[in-house]
């Protein structure tokens, strides 16, 4: 053998070991994380990835260009000394390196804009301390290095003759990919199937009333770090500063001092500090990042490797009222959660107050109706709101539904108290809805308040209320199908509609087409906005922002009423009341004549 | 630094129900800790991570101000005092002297914290009656606290002006609700607050001695908690005269 | 039991009101009023009947010397009832006293009366829900609730000096600042002009501020102007994300009335409002509304307070 021959086959043994490394170490890690890498697990993953493509959002088809990048480019090494004998093969090769180039090019820039951007946002809104900022540079030009290796890798297939150069470039890469890429990859893969409605309770009361366990036993909040558990460890430590989460989260865009990138990677650090396990989170993460969080799931939805932001900062949260430090406007909300049942602090008994006006029935016992409407506080007691629930109930009494309220027994459902972080006051309020609609033997609700209907969908059923929950712009369009709601079907009020999807709604419960089909029936003309569906930005209510008020530079509702005016429609439909609230406030400041008005009452007005 | 800290289990105004002549039922009200006992609670709190010691909670009431007196304990109060009494409304005599018993009892103090006033009635007088029976210094309407081990300074709101000053030790001191912003607890601290020690002691075994002078209740009778929703018409000029004029007789403005 | 009526207040102007309390109390314990004054008798103090003058004691305070001074000058005259009013300093001296007298005592009077072995007193409670009429027996001290009496104008009788000796003091004052003006404490104010989005623009709100302080007022608003255009700082900001307010008179101008809103003022004892809208929400939770625009109703309304001027 010639000299470079042998060289050939040094790099291609090396390059093969460092294919091997990365396998051991993702095995390490799944291992070390309790994430089993079965089969069906990658499949599932695989289709989830190709899924996300649908969402729209351009960080995925960066990611999958650098996810097939690197496998195209591992392939093609593996098997390089016998493309000469399968010309196919090398052609098929080089045809997918054309694309893959493409995406990879626009990754890196991408990478490029947001590496100015994260600076940019660290300097100004973070005030991030040196250490970290360097840090974080040198993570982001990893990843620029390692999409700038596959690419060159991918370039070098095209020249046969330099096949080895291809293996000392594959070799660098793959040694980057076992380093930095594998953890957050096993990450992903368990964690991809985990949805953004699926919170976790560190207790259960009815567990604790019952004795199961000592009441004094029950530990809320993450104090040090050592209590974080592996899933929110895994999901911090995988982080490898891709951005996408800061280039989504609305409190970021809002100048708000929050970027869920910084949080996760502020506490990765600590974790890897001196004392480590021991040390405080709360010394890093300040109050009003924590409570900046409107849990819009903005970044937990665009997060390429399965990073759950939102674990984190409930358990922060918790911690910090834990702790009792909750100013008045906070406190006052559990407050009157504790006292009056609803966020307000308003009287139970005038809860129905506009049902008896709207001819509405109360569901009590010996009395039964196909579905039970969840008001909730909002459209309940707001009167703006309450042309909510009376266009509903016209809606549904034209439609011939069978339905009912609960009155003054339904109870906030404790959504906004779980998400401050009462994490008991929530489980309280649960409990007491849950036994009051077990005694009337409800079975299907329909709501029109996204937060109601996801806490009755997705967190009741951890405590026993299992019911058939639909969201009443599910129930709107099989009513239109239906035929049971007379709706004109042409075009003849010429009312041009933009539609903001609401988070719980949308991002949260994948409900996007049905508002769409209920509003197009109703003959109104739909003029979308860029962020819409799954990618639909927040108004700022969520995560109980509606009940406080955090530093900012201008409020999400007013960049959100900009993007529908920017539409050039005349309406702006909403799905929400908190919604509806904010962005009503936010158009009125602005004065420009955009009409905010939720579904309901669009479809109410245009019933023939 | 022992600190003991006075908490009153208060009428819930909010959820106040009247029978059908206006009176208000006050038995089986609901009721809550006092909004400003819980800046009394918070005061007390910080004196202790400031300079270390005990935090009693101390009240006088019947079964139901344990509730309160729990909420004391929740927020971080190490031990509580239950005075256990007929609800005696409107009598500050005799709540100040089953309390200042009642503190004679459960130890030394050098501090004992209250709210400015209760949120129900209102009459700011128990806290220095406290002190005068007590033979303890007062300083009332502290906005501000520094605590050492023999002195206490504090700056104290008043109408129109903010005092400055200095007292020594043992003291009783009354805080406005701009002192401090109380920290609230979560059901959880609640619950296992159960499981720190309350004293119970009956009032007629402090008041054996003595009684104290009776207040009795004549009449109570509710203002109209609807609102009038009068619309005034007329020119711009008559509504607005109508309406100072409407002021002026419901006595809330003095032009 | 008979007695004189004895009036007393640190604060001058609260000082002629419990007077003209006193003198209308007297004669149902067939005494005479008595005007208590420290040091020397007051100038601004207008009462009729006798003024007794506490000598010894410093005429400044504090009031726990004053307490001390009062219950000497009590146990040597005997007086069957003695009015306080209840400022910050005074529910203080009413307190010591009637510890000290061992004599029942009866808080925040806006009325009173006596039958001659007893004495009645109208207070408010539960937040101004709440009217009640409260008796202890004679001897008693009863705080006065300022604002609740007209000032005496009745002319001082004779003088009368007592001396009172000099009592310890124990609380040191170290310094005594005027409130900080431009500060705004709406929890403590009486009456509140809160502005909304019908006003038009920030330069517009010195108007209000107008009306505000012919009304003794203070200025508050809605959320949008202070979180949204930041006309106003937050401490003005009025609503359930702000700050909760009870004045005596909550007027509510251009402010359509989110709940959010409604909430942090609901308990106000009298809310008026002016909106351009009818249908406005705000008017549900109002006494008195005038549907109009705030820019020709505000300069109506401070026509109209000043017209009895």
């Amino acid at each position: 053998m010639d000299e470079s021959a042998l060289v050939y086959v040094a790099l291609y043994l090396a390059s093969v070991a460092s294919v091997a490394l990365i396998a051991a170490v993702s095995v390490s890690y799944s291992k070390q994380s309790s994430i089993r890498l079965t089969p069906g697990r990658l499949a599932g993953l695989t289709k989830d990835e190709f899924a996300r493509l649908k969402g729209g959002e351009p960080v995925f088809l960066m990611h999958l260009s650098i996810a097939l990048g690197v496998g195209v480019s591992i392939v093609a090494a593996l098997v390089e000394p016998a493309l000469g004998y399968a010309p196919l093969l090398r052609d098929a090769i080089l045809a997918a390196s054309v694309p893959l180039l493409g995406g990879l090019t626009a990754a890196l820039v991408w990478r490029v804009q947001r590496l100015r951007q994260s600076k940019r946002i660290e300097r100004d809104l973070l005030k991030s301390g040196r250490d970290f900022s360097v840090a974080s540079t040198w993570l982001q030009l990893t990843l620029v290095a390692a999409i700038a290796l596959t690419m060159t890798e991918l370039a070098l297939t095209w020249a046969p003759s330099l096949a080895g150069a291809g293996f000392l470039v594959g070799t660098a890469r793959n040694l980057l990919v076992a380093v930095y890429y594998v953890r957050p990859g096993v990450n992903l893969a368990g964690s991809y199937d985990r949805p953004l409605s699926s919170m976790a309770s560190p207790f259960k009361l009815g567990e604790v009333l019952e004795g199961k366990y000592d009441i004094s036993q029950v530990k809320v909040g993450v104090g040090k770090m050592g209590d974080f558990d592996a899933r929110e460890r895994s999901s911090y430590d995988s982080c490898v500063e891709i951005g996408a989460c800061e280039a989504s989260c609305p409190a970021t865009a809002s100048g708000r001092p929050l970027s869920p990138r910084v949080l996760v990677r502020e506490l990765s650090r600590l974790g890897k500090g001196e004392s480590g396990a021991d040390s405080d989170p709360l010394t890093t993460v300040g109050d009003d990042e924590l409570w900046a969080c409107t849990s819009c799931g903005a970044c937990v939805s665009s997060c390429p490797v399965g990073v759950k932001h939102l674990d984190i900062v409930y358990d922060l949260r918790r911690e910090l009222v834990g702790r009792g430090k909750l100013d008045r406007e906070k406190s006052a909300v559990l407050e009157n959660l504790a006292r009056s049942q609803n966020p307000y602090g308003l009287k139970p008994s005038s809860r129905a107050d506009w049902a008896s006006a709207a001819g509405v029935d109360v569901l009590a016992e010996g009395r039964s109706a196909e579905y039970l409407y969840w008001v909730g506080c909002v459209s309940s007691y707001d009167q703006r709101a309450q042309r909510i629930s009376r266009s509903l109930a016209k809606i549904l009494k034209g439609a011939g539904v069978s339905f009912a309220i609960l009155g003054e027994g339904e109870l906030c459902t404790g959504d906004p108290a779980r998400r401050l972080g009462e994490e008991g006051r929530f489980q309280e309020l649960a409990y007491q809805n849950i036994r009051k609609l077990a005694s009337l033997g409800v079975k299907k609700i329909v709501a029109s308040c996204p937060h109601c209907f996801n806490s009755l969908k997705n967190d009741y059923p951890a405590f026993g209320g299992r019911y058939e929950v639909v969201y009443y712009t599910q129930l709107l369009s099989d009513l239109v199908r239906e035929g049971r709601i007379r709706l004109p079907g042409t075009k003849v009020t010429e009312i041009s509609v933009t539609l903001h999807d609401a988070c719980y709604a949308a991002r949260y419960n994948n409900i996007f087409d049905e508002p769409r089909l209920a509003l197009e029936a109703s003959g109104v003309e739909l003029k979308e906005m860029r962020r819409r569906r799954e990618t639909t930005f927040c108004c700022g209510a969520g995560g109980s922002n509606y009940w406080f008020k955090v530093p900012q530079q201008r409020s999400m509702a007013s960049i959100r009423a900009d993007e529908a005016k920017g539409t050039g429609a005349k309406t702006l439909s909403t799905e929400c009341p908190f919604c509806l609230s904010m962005l009503d406030d936010a158009t009125k400041v602005s004065g420009d004549g955009l009409e905010v008005k939720d579904i309901a009452e669009i479809v109410a007005e245009n019933m023939v | 630094m022992n600190v003991a800290v006075c908490v009153k289990h208060a009428v819930d105004e909010g959820e106040l129900r009247f029978d059908p002549a206006g009176r208000p039922l006050i038995e089986g009200a609901a009721g809550k800790m006092g909004a400003f006992d819980k800046n009394a609670v918070e005061a007390a709190l910080r004196v202790r991570s400031e300079v270390g010691g005990e935090v009693v909670g101390v009240t006088v009431g019947g079964a139901d101000a344990r509730k309160s007196l729990k909420e004391a304990l929740a927020m971080g109060a190490d031990r509580g005092v239950h005075v256990l009494d007929e609800p005696h409304l409107l009598n500050p005599s005799r709540t100040s002297a089953l309390l200042a018993a009642s503190l004679r009892e459960a130890g030394q103090f050098d501090l004992v914290l209250c709210a400015e006033g209760s949120s129900d009635t209102y009459s700011g007088l128990v806290p220095p009656m406290v002190a005068e029976r007590l033979g303890y210094a007062y300083v009332g309407y502290a906005r501000k606290l520094g605590v050492t081990a023999s002195e206490v300074r504090a700056e104290r709101s008043l109408e129109e002006s903010i005092e400055s000053v200095a007292s020594p030790l043992p003291a009783v001191i009354s805080v406005v609700s701009e002192a401090n912003e109380p920290r609230y607890p979560t059901l959880i601290q609640i619950m296992q607050a159960s499981k720190k020690p309350v004293a119970e002691v009956r009032a007629q075994d402090l008041l054996s001695a003595g009684g104290t002078h009776s207040v009795t209740i004549g009449s109570m009778f509710a203002h109209s908690t609807d609102r009038k929703r009068i619309f005034l018409e007329g020119t711009t000029d008559e509504a607005a005269a109508k309406l100072v004029d409407a002021l002026r007789k419901e006595g809330v403005i003095s032009v | 039991m008979t007695g004189d009526v004895w009036s007393f207040s640190e604060n001058a102007a609260v000082a002629s009101e419990v007077a003209l309390a006193a003198e209308g109390l007297a004669p149902a314990v067939q005494g005479g009023p008595v005007v208590v004054e420290v040091g020397r008798a007051r100038d601004g103090v207008r009462g009729g009947g006798e003024r007794l003058v506490l000598q010894g004691c410093p005429q400044d305070g504090p009031a726990e010397a004053l307490a001390e001074c009062i219950s000497r000058a009590a146990k040597s005259l005997g007086p069957a009832i003695i009015l306080v009013g209840a400022t910050r300093e005074g529910r203080e001296v009413a307190a010591r006293l009637a510890v000290k007298l061992d004599v029942g005592c009866l808080p925040e009077a806006s009325r009173i009366s006596s039958d001659g072995k007893t004495v009645s007193a109208e207070r408010s409670v539960y937040a101004g829900r709440v009217s009640a009429t409260l008796t202890s027996p004679l001897p008693c001290v009863v705080t006065v609730r300022p604002g609740s009496f007209a000032k005496s104008t009745g002319a001082t009788g004779t003088v009368r000096n007592y001396d009172a000796g000099t009592p310890e003091v124990r609380v040191r004052r170290l310094g005594s600042s005027r409130r900080e003006t431009g500060s705004v404490d709406l929890k403590s104010a009486k009456v509140i002009v809160s502005a909304g989005r019908g006003v038009k623009r920030k330069e517009d709100l010195p108007m209000l501020e107008g009306l505000a302080s012919e009304m003794k007022g203070a200025l508050g608003c809605s959320r949008p102007l202070s979180s949204d255009l930041g006309w106003l700082s937050e401490e003005h900001h009025i609503g359930l994300t702000g700050v909760v307010v009870k004045p005596d008179l909550y007027l509510a101008v251009g402010i359509s009335g989110q709940l959010q809103h409604i909430a942090g003022m609901k308990d106000s004892k009298v809310v008026a409002a002016v909106n351009t809208d009818r249908d406005a929400p705000i008017f549900q939770a109002s006494d008195y509304g005038i549907v109009g625009d705030l820019y020709q109703v505000v300069p109506a309304l401070r026509k109209a307070l000043s017209a009895r001027h």
